[in-house]
């Protein structure tokens, strides 16, 4: 309770920083969406043209692609920095995480906040409110909680991912690249359904890398398609518990790292 | 307070390779290298002693703090910061010590002093009384009260030194660490800070380590010193024994109103000069500054004067030629 | 040419790549081959022969792009390294220096570009022939005509990305325009999907817009769904538009010049 009560302060004087720039608020916000804009034009011409994608109707792309972007914001909005943790190696400001009579994940996680991730809810919330209607979709209470838990399940699960490749970074100092192999698995996991990649593709995002677990297995459950699915189907119901199991490696890993930095000192 | 016993550090380093395409051959192997930051090194410090840490650049003074404030584990050895073992017990360490690093600030940057200092009293879980009497003592000594207002990055740095110093003691810690506190500030400034390190050391009894480059600071606030050099202690005793014994020399520049020839000054010896400014290397054990400073002065009228401690390096040096002597000295 | 020499070598010889970096950068290129791949044979295969382009050219130009989008990725470029200039201060070293800045940053820009070429592109095209039907040129002449197409893309956006990089002189702050930007370049230059394939309105602004020479017109002369005079028409355009931006960015760097604040100090 007392470390919430610390990470809380800690997030406030991080958006106080923040609120500093307000110029860049702004144009950040907007290139997002801007952004957001663009990549769904590319998709909706592919799938305008070609009717459908391996069966994947417009909406339903907006929809998997929307899901993504939601379950983004938050992680976007207060772990974003997690890329950033290669800098505080380097530059040596990880020390002052140490210096301190508290933990040091809650000091790092409350350094920094990125106000990009309201862009993201805008975006997220617009489209999938379009594919909602669209698809005439008619949820009930279940299906609704349902959303709210497999989004949060897939902000978790991005997050313990990059978790995971900051505590890496421990070892290989750079961990920038590694965020990019990252950062293009989600792309193509929040573009594209990932049943059109081939086999060992699905395995790697399913079981190695689980980002198909963010937006693609919960977007199967909620839209219905996971019959069409096969034996892949069941895996929709699955992204809570891969996100436990996920933090959990995760905290492994810190730890380590933790241990790590303390003998080597970079 | 602080007892280092056979302390050492080793770190294992890639070799890069140097060369046309050595990028690309680093794609393919690496190899490494031991280093020993801290050698065997053991000391006391007692309650209370300001002691000066020094030593050239990468002799092992960061290397050493950082073991003694928590944040390294040693390779061997033992050491003991007022009865905690730092590396074992990080938090309760964290809560009895106090650090100040001069190149980058603990502070949150863009947000006015007190906030951190707000945030910080959480941290620590400092009593609304203490935070009180201590903001006030800040205020009084540090004169926290005329900037405190002030974002972080709209700071002097000997204002923002301030108010790294009030952020790293206002949870009374015993132990203070200042890592180069005055690099960087000016003159007026770098006095400022001498006297509050002073203060707070006579007056609440706090125990101070102190690295630096600037051999006022060790003239004007320690008592003692250690020297250190590739890992190892090379000296550790009294500032005046050193300072007789090796840091005779003393220089005096003196910048003039005019350019002139070159001239030379009883008991001293002129050993730089660039356009009005001239450099005289004096013992500080034959003549007095104020002497040659009248000597001069009679001749061509003086626009400015500093008179230039020993660097560490050129202390450390002496120390290895005088190798001979340095039994007697210890 | 011996500026361009210099800055070449320099790259070749301060380059920190670090192990594990490359093999990883080299992973996701061939992921993104390997994806834009999949996405054709799938699409492809709803509809064979879709544009009067065959499967086999249409994976060619979509690997291709990816391989090439390690060298023409718009978020790298002069206006990286002069907002980085900028924030730090050192910028006014750079103008110090008694060099033609517009030329400096070319120089400093087509090492860096020929660098990553050698190291990432030219790897990731091998693996792209071997294991990603990446086809070879239709001919000799398609492919020296690609490769001018080429060099002609990289000066394209090279000053557009001068452009973008004096904005951050003026504002400060471009970090976030970035992201925008890149998406802009990407989507109308054709690096993922070729102009043909969009309708009406889109199709049309991304024929006029400078963007397309830098994907777009390199990808199709190669695959030769524009060769002949086709090719050299398009060889033209981006000719124009090389015109018309490179004394656009003088122009603008001389205005900016004269009124260039340097933050900090």
């Amino acid at each position: 309770m007392d470390t919430l009560r610390i990470y809380l302060k800690l997030i406030g004087i991080s958006m106080r920083s923040r609120l500093q720039y307000r110029a860049d608020f702004v144009t950040g916000i907007i290139s997002v969406i801007v952004l957001n804009a663009v990549n769904l034009t590319l998709i909706g011409i592919l799938v305008n043209r070609f009717v459908h994608l391996n069966g994947w109707g417009l909406w339903e792309m907006v929809f998997l692609y929307s899901f993504w972007v939601m379950s983004h914001s938050l992680y976007s909005l207060l772990f974003w920095h997690f890329n950033t943790m290669e800098d505080h190696i380097v530059q040596g400001t990880f020390d002052q995480f140490l210096l301190r009579p508290i933990g040091t994940l809650v000091q790092f996680l409350g350094r920094e906040i990125q106000y990009i991730g309201i862009g993201d809810v805008i975006v997220g919330a617009t489209g999938l409110t379009l594919a909602y209607s669209h698809l005439h979709l008619d949820w009930g209470i279940y299906e609704y909680t349902w959303l709210v838990v497999s989004v949060l399940s897939g902000t978790l699960v991005e997050t313990a991912i990059a978790w995971i490749i900051s505590s890496l970074s421990f070892w290989t100092t750079r961990s920038m690249s590694a965020f990019f192999v990252m950062m293009r698995l989600n792309a193509l996991t929040q573009q594209y359904p990932i049943d059109i990649f081939g086999t060992w593709f699905r395995v790697v995002v399913t079981g190695l890398i689980p980002v198909a677990f963010i937006n693609y297995y919960p977007s199967l459950l909620l839209l219905g398609k996971t019959e069409q699915a096969g034996s892949w189907g069941w895996l929709g119901m699955m992204s809570p518990v891969v996100a436990v199991l996920l933090l959990g490696i995760a905290l492994l890993v810190w730890n380590r790292a933790l241990r790590r930095y303390s003998s080597t000192g970079s | 307070m602080i007892s280092v016993r056979h302390l050492t550090k080793e770190f294992k380093r890639v070799k890069r390779k140097e060369g046309f395409l050595s990028g690309v051959r680093n794609l393919f192997s690496a190899e490494y290298t031991i280093k020993r930051a801290v050698d065997d090194i053991s000391f006391e410090v007692r309650e209370g002693e300001i002691v000066g840490y020094i030593g050239p650049n990468g002799a092992g003074k960061s290397t050493s703090i950082k073991m003694l404030s928590g944040i390294l584990v040693p390779t061997s050895g033992h050491l003991e910061v007022n009865g905690i073992v730092p590396y074992k017990d990080r938090k309760a360490n964290a809560r009895q010590i106090g650090a100040v690093f001069g190149q980058k600030t603990q502070l949150w940057w863009d947000v006015p002093v007190i906030e951190s200092l707000r945030l910080l009293k959480d941290i620590y879980k400092v009593s609304d009384r203490q935070y009180k009497r201590n903001l006030e003592i800040f205020n009084d000594l540090l004169e926290l009260d005329t900037f405190c207002q002030t974002p972080v990055r709209q700071l002097s740095l000997g204002q923002r030194m301030r108010a790294d110093l009030a952020a790293a003691l206002q949870h009374d810690p015993k132990i203070l660490f200042l890592d180069e506190p005055t690099i960087g500030v000016d003159i007026v400034a770098k006095e400022k800070l001498r006297t509050f390190i002073r203060e707070i050391n006579r007056e609440f009894k706090v125990t101070v380590l102190l690295t630096t480059h600037d051999m006022w600071d060790i003239e004007k606030l320690c008592s003692r010193m250690l020297i250190i050099d590739h890992g190892q202690v090379i000296y550790d005793g009294s500032v005046e024994q050193i300072r007789d014994t090796y840091g005779g020399s003393r220089t005096l520049v003196v910048e003039l109103e005019e350019e002139v020839a070159d001239f030379s000054v009883p008991r001293a010896e002129l050993v730089k000069s660039e356009g009005r400014k001239k450099w005289f290397r004096f013992n500080r054990l034959e003549a007095s500054p104020s002497d040659l400073i009248t000597q001069i002065g009679g001749r061509y009228p003086i626009v400015d004067l500093t008179v230039e401690e020993p660097e560490i390096e050129q202390l450390v040096r002496s120390i290895y030629q005088g190798q001979g002597r340095r039994t007697e000295v210890m | 040419m011996r500026l361009f020499w210099s800055f070449t070598r320099q790259s070749f010889h301060s380059s920190a790549i670090y192990r594990f970096d490359f093999w990883l950068q080299l992973f996701s290129v061939f992921l993104m081959m390997y994806s834009v791949f999949w996405i054709w044979t799938i699409l492809y295969h709803q509809r064979p022969g879709a544009f009067g382009i065959s499967l086999e050219q249409m994976i060619t130009y979509g690997v291709l792009g990816m391989a090439l989008d390690t060298i023409f990725h718009p978020g790298r470029g002069p206006q990286m390294y002069i907002a980085q200039q900028i924030r730090s201060g050192a910028i006014d070293t750079d103008l110090m220096k008694p060099l033609d800045f517009h030329l400096h940053m070319l120089a400093r820009h087509f090492g860096e570009t020929l660098f990553r070429f050698s190291t990432l592109a030219l790897p990731s095209l091998i693996i792209g022939y071997l294991f990603l039907d990446l086809q070879l040129p239709a001919g000799w002449a398609q492919g020296l005509l690609f490769v001018i197409s080429l060099l002609l893309g990289f000066m394209v956006l090279f000053s557009l990305n001068f452009l973008l990089g004096l904005l951050a002189v003026v504002t400060l702050d471009i970090r976030s325009i970035t992201w925008a930007y890149n998406g802009i370049v990407r989507f109308f230059a054709g690096q993922m999907v070729p102009l043909w394939v969009f309708p009406g309105f889109i199709g049309a602004l991304a024929a006029v817009l400078p963007f397309k020479s830098i994907f777009y017109i390199p990808l199709s002369i190669y695959i030769g769904r524009l060769s002949g005079s086709e090719a050299w028409q398009a060889i033209g355009f981006q000719l124009v538009w090389i015109c018309v931006l490179i004394p656009l960015g003088r122009l603008a760097w001389g205005r900016i010049h004269s009124r260039l604040v340097v933050q900090g100090g």
